[in-house]
């Protein structure tokens, strides 16, 4: 009897604590926040000679979509084209490394804008959804209060803004104002702010918005600088920053479990000339436990059960379409409009009116004919 | 008379149908110098349309017509340009009507005073015959139809037309002297457009001049006419005005219709004078220039009526010349309403001084108006100073037109009481100049 009663009291706490474990599971799994990732990638210059802007923005765009990151969930602005300039000798490439060693360009880069598209006006729409209803998905961030998105801007910028296509310029003011619309319409879960620009660190300096982390490659008052001449191609190939940035992922894979302090050492002053520069005071986690592949990758946990389990018994009646909608909201038909009349004491009056001034002025002697 | 005015319709009506029919009258229809925001046919359709969808035509910044205008279209939309030619025919056989009436009394007037011998011996000259009198109906018709100006606002559909019709109607019963019908036409041509009020001076003074009362303001028979035709004009007036709450159910037809043409918030270009000032004038003093100008325009009907107090008739073409030149939106349909009166005072042509260059200056501006359009507009060469100066050209070359024909009309009169050859006091020869 007592055996017995000792059995059932440790299969009970068997039990239980492994459903505690299962109740902790969910809590592991969702301990980064975010169930989702998306990258927005911008080159905003045009012209032959700025190639490394391009070459740029691709070698991010290839770490990403390697780590793990569809294109569906990556949108890319290129305000030029590099691969296929007419200027460009080896057409369809587009190289980072000097040698030609690693087209980023690819066989399956999927540009969302391009050209003239890259405005300031359509990245603000892009960042804060505000786009005509005719967008199609390709060209929408289409995130959600778990997304953690990534931001990398590059071209050529001064001290509080970044400039588009030698045309216009976005503010660090309105970036910052763009990101607080973000937050308020709860498109982030936590967004990392990339720029590669010169004086690039004033860009993030006016960010308010909770969850935000930014790098940038070099300080105010500081150019960041190109990193290798092509002498075959004959312009710069890519940014310093970028270059080493992109170094840096190459040894990132999708497991693995390096965090953000390792980003911030990259491109020390040695090699990059400039200094860069971060800013996490606005990230509510700790910048230690935030992986690399948290915002570059999309990396999910996967954990396979082996339990079954039941579902209830399934609707026996179903509703076919017809039944559920009238008839004339399916043909989506829209009642007459009733067309206005002028309301009948109006006629009466100035008619009445009418016959009188005709009758005064002529006399009642034409009654006669009338009646 | 009868066979010659009719001729004179069909020619008439066949002009505006071959245009109608040809693809100038989309063109026509769209020029800034024929149609205003205020006579537009487009707006009328776009208001009938809001009022078949359940809106108020009123709403927004479209529709400036009269409700009485949209009850007219509501049924007439699908005949319209029947309807406008319809409208210039009337106004021209109202004004034949009316002139041939005018011809009659000015010559029995002027058998009056050859009988008394109030003439002096040497303007003989001067003294109108029926022979030559005898064709002034059918051309004040003719100039009135056969206008290259009539034509154009015509064949736009310009609702500019319809208020020519009121105006001739006016015109035609003050001549034939029924109070009744004066007060009533004049009264719709004021709902229609606020101006004709200025011609309410003009009808008094005819309409007293034709019953015999003296235009003495001490005298109680003069106030009580005045008091009837006022009251007959207010009340139809607040008739009207009445009728058309009746028609929407609001009263937003006043602020649209009244308010836009005295307060003139589109400042789209015309042959006018406000839009380019308005334009350029700073908010502080919008309301102040907007008092003057709208003051000018009536500004003329106390000195003019005191002046041209024996010859009302010439008071109404005077004005009505006033009101195209000075009023907010101005059409080309508005000026040919009083040229068609030049041929009344053709008889005055011996003492225009400025014809030749006034007409020359009408016909350049005429020709210049589309040129600079195009040039402003589409090639973006020119810019609105050129519009605006064959603008102003324009206006004063009308305004110089009309003092013409006042100093030509006020010369004859008096040499018609002092004599041809004027002599100063010491024998030499003297002339008149309108000072």
């Amino acid at each position: 009897m007592l055996a017995i009663f000792a059995v059932q009291l440790t299969l009970a706490v068997l039990v239980t604590s492994v459903f505690a474990c299962i109740q902790y599971r969910p809590l592991l799994f969702f301990s980064s926040g975010h169930t989702n990732n998306w990258a927005v990638l911008v080159c905003t210059s045009r012209f032959w000679f700025n190639y490394r802007h391009v070459a740029n923005t691709l070698s991010v765009y290839r770490s990403v979509k390697r780590l793990g990151i569809p294109d569906s969930h990556i949108v890319l602005m290129l305000a030029d084209d590099m691969a296929c300039n007419h200027r460009n000798p080896k057409p369809a490439t587009v190289f980072s490394h000097k040698n030609m060693e690693l087209n980023v360009y690819g066989d399956d880069v999927e540009v969302d804008y391009r050209g003239y598209e890259v405005t300031v006006e359509n990245f603000l729409r892009v960042l804060t959804g505000r786009l005509p209803p005719s967008t199609p998905r390709s060209k929408r961030l289409l995130s959600d209060d778990r997304s953690n998105i990534l931001i990398y801007l590059t071209g050529h910028g001064g001290n509080g803004f970044l400039k588009f296509q030698d045309s216009e310029e976005i503010s660090n003011v309105e970036l910052a104002d763009a990101f607080e619309q973000m937050w308020q319409k709860r498109r982030y879960n936590e967004l990392l702010f990339i720029i590669d620009t010169c004086q690039g660190a004033s860009m993030y300096e006016r960010f308010y918005s909770p969850n935000l982390m930014a790098l940038a490659s070099s300080q105010v008052g500081e150019d960041s600088l190109s990193h290798q001449p092509d002498l075959a191609i004959g312009v710069h190939l890519m940014d310093r920053y970028t270059f080493y940035l992109l170094e840096f992922l190459e040894d990132i894979h999708p497991s693995s479990k390096a965090n953000m302090n390792d980003l911030f050492k990259v491109c020390p002053k040695s090699q990059c000339v400039s200094t860069p520069g971060h800013r996490t005071d606005l990230f509510l986690r700790d910048p230690g436990s935030a992986l690399i592949t948290d915002f570059f990758g999309s990396v999910r946990k996967v954990e396979i059960t082996m339990e079954t389990i039941n579902l209830t018994e399934p609707i026996q009646q179903t509703y076919s379409y017809v039944d559920q909608l009238p008839v004339s909201e399916i043909i989506h038909q829209k009642p007459k409009q009733k067309d206005w009349h002028p309301p009948d004491g109006f006629i009466l009056g100035l008619w009445t009116l009418i016959l009188l001034v005709f009758f005064k002025t002529y006399g009642m002697k034409h009654l006669k004919h009338i009646f | 008379m009868a066979a010659p005015l009719t001729l004179l319709l069909l020619v008439a009506v066949t002009v505006r149908a071959a245009l109608y029919r040809s693809s100038l009258a989309d063109l026509i229809s769209e020029r800034v110098e024929v149609v205003s925001p205020l006579t537009a046919w487009k707006r009328v359709v776009e208001g009938l349309a809001l009022l078949d969808l359940g809106v108020s035509p009123y709403s927004g910044d479209v529709f400036h017509e009269t409700p009485l205008i949209i009850y007219l279209f509501h049924f007439l939309v699908d005949y319209a340009e029947i309807t406008f030619m319809l409208a210039d025919v009337i106004t021209a056989v109202a004004l034949y009507l009316s002139v041939k009436d005018y011809n009659k009394q000015v010559f029995r007037k002027q058998k009056y005073a050859l009988e008394a011998d109030r003439y002096p011996l040497d303007c003989l000259e001067l003294i109108r015959s029926p022979k030559e009198m005898q064709y002034i109906p059918l051309k004040v018709a003719m100039f009135y139809l056969l206008n290259p100006f009539t034509i154009l606002s015509c064949v736009a559909k310009s609702t500019c037309g319809l208020n020519n019709a009121v105006i001739a109607l006016f015109v035609l019963s003050t001549i034939k002297g029924n109070v009744l019908l004066s007060a009533i036409f004049l009264s719709l041509a004021t709902y229609q457009s606020i101006y004709p009020l200025t011609l309410c001076a003009a009808a008094l003074l005819y309409l007293l001049q034709r019953q015999y009362i003296p235009v003495n303001l001490r005298r109680f028979s003069f106030w009580w006419f005045v008091a009837q035709y006022a009251f007959m004009y207010l009340g139809s007036l607040f008739v009207i005005v009445g009728l058309s709450f009746f028609l929407l159910g609001s009263w937003d037809f006043l602020p649209s219709v009244y308010g836009f043409i005295l307060s003139v918030p589109d400042l789209t270009p015309n042959i006018g004078l406000f839009w380019y000032f308005f334009a350029e004038m700073f908010e502080h003093f919008r309301l102040f220039f907007l008092c003057v100008f709208q003051i000018n325009v009536f500004f003329y009907t106390v000195p003019l009526s005191i002046k041209l107090k024996e010859h009302p008739v010439f008071l109404i073409f005077m004005q009505l010349a006033v009101i195209s030149i000075f009023k907010s939106y101005p059409t080309v349909g508005d000026i040919a309403l009083y040229m068609a009166f030049l041929p009344v005072w053709s008889h005055l042509h011996r003492f225009l001084r400025n014809i030749f260059l006034v007409s020359c200056v009408l016909l350049a501006c005429s020709a210049l108006f589309p040129v600079l359009w195009h040039l402003w507009i589409y090639a973006g060469s020119a810019n609105s100073n050129f519009y605006y100066a064959i603008t102003l050209l324009f206006n004063v070359a009308q305004i110089l037109l009309v003092s013409d024909y006042f100093y030509a009309f006020l010369r004859r009169e008096h040499h018609l009481s002092h004599g041809l050859y004027l002599k100063r006091k010491d024998g030499s020869e003297a002339t008149l100049v309108l000072k």
